[in-house]
């Protein structure tokens, strides 16, 4: 599986009313170029604080599913909110890390997420669901079969891929279009 | 003769901190985090006390603007606090996530490293605090006179703040107000 692979899944398997929340570099350019839409809230700058911000929107609307993809250095980059989200369990909350065990967006450096053991990390800081996903039939698997979070899915994908995504600028235009779709009310 | 001027305003700050909680009220505010401050204790007691606020204590400055941040999204009126030791971990983030966001957070910040301290570590932060929050263009108020009203600056801060859409920051030295 590759990130383009691992997006697409998350993408098609996400519900319309399901918040994703991407991480910095990569994986939010390439959310914003293929699968752009208002259910969507990319973070540009602040590296590893998607999980802190998925968490904020995940206990101010718990009847809201949040989705987090992250990636591994992001993650590493702010280990400690991984405990806060453990520590207060929010059952809609998914964190999915895209983990290639590399900076991939800088020149793909190495990143320490193969020593670090982020999956039993995650079930040691009080995750509910934590699964590993080798391939995208698992990545599928693993967020269909979730129920309860918080929730930790380590998608382990290979290095590389394209790179030449735009970025998304309308920061302001963003973030007004999210507020809007998670003032809606669910459908169903 | 030097006389000591911190340490010794505890009942007052009480009193003063009863005043912000119950502006805090009025503006909206209905979610909180932050990393504790000993100089904040009266404030986090409040927010901690009061179920219409929901209260995440962090485990560092940059995830309570990160919550801060989603808090906002979800339509909260979110309140952060720190020690402005905690401002400089988190300025990347204001400075890369709130502000081209237009994410409006309000920061109450105890300002270590004044005239007076007796901690080395609180200088250099001290003396940079004020142009730190400067050179982002951001705006902030240090609350200096007993004889203030501070639920009535805050009260103020507060709709500035929503009109503009940038973080606004509340500056509360050791004593509060010397």
């Amino acid at each position: 599986m590759n990130r383009a692979e691992a997006i697409e899944t998350i993408a098609t398997v996400a519900s319309s009313d399901d918040a994703i929340v991407s991480t910095t570099g990569l994986i939010s350019r390439e959310f914003f170029e293929r699968f752009d839409s208002e259910r969507n809230i990319y973070i540009p700058g602040s590296m590893g604080l998607s999980s802190s911000i998925g968490l904020g929107i995940a206990l101010s609307r718990n009847n809201r599913r949040v989705i987090v993809v992250d990636g591994d250095a992001s993650l590493l980059m702010n280990l400690g909110t991984i405990v806060t989200i453990g520590n207060k369990r929010p059952r809609n909350l998914l964190h999915i890390i895209l983990d290639n065990g590399s900076y991939a967006s800088c020149s793909e450096e190495t990143s320490m997420s193969h020593s670090a053991n982020l999956s039993r990390l995650a079930r040691n800081v009080g995750y509910e669901y934590v699964r590993n996903a080798d391939s995208c039939n698992r990545l599928k698997c693993a967020i269909v079969s979730f129920k309860r979070g918080p929730g930790f899915i380590r998608a382990v994908i290979a290095l590389g891929g394209l790179r030449d995504f735009r970025r998304p600028l309308k920061l302001t235009e963003i973030k007004e279009r999210f507020m809007r779709f998670l003032n809606q009310q669910r459908k169903g | 003769m030097k006389t000591k001027i911190f340490n010794s305003l505890g009942t007052n700050r009480a009193k003063l901190a009863y005043h912000a909680h119950k502006s805090f009220v009025r503006s909206g505010v209905n979610f909180a985090t932050g990393v504790p401050c000993g100089v904040l204790k009266h404030i986090i007691r409040n927010l901690d006390n009061d179920r219409r606020i929901l209260h995440i204590p962090v485990n560092r400055e940059s995830e309570a603007v990160g919550l801060a941040a989603g808090a906002y999204f979800a339509g909260k009126t979110p309140i952060v606090y720190m020690q402005n030791s905690g401002l400089f971990a988190a300025s990347n983030d204001i400075a890369s996530l709130l502000i081209p966001y237009r994410i409006p957070v309000f920061f109450v910040v105890s300002y270590r490293g004044c005239r007076g301290e007796d901690a080395v570590q609180h200088l250099v932060t001290g003396r940079a605090t004020e142009r730190l929050i400067r050179s982002f263009e951001l705006s902030f108020t240090v609350f200096e006179k007993h004889t203030y009203d501070l639920g009535a600056l805050i009260d103020t801060m507060f709709r500035s703040m929503i009109k503009i859409k940038l973080p606004e920051f509340l500056l509360l030295k050791r004593g509060w107000c010397v």
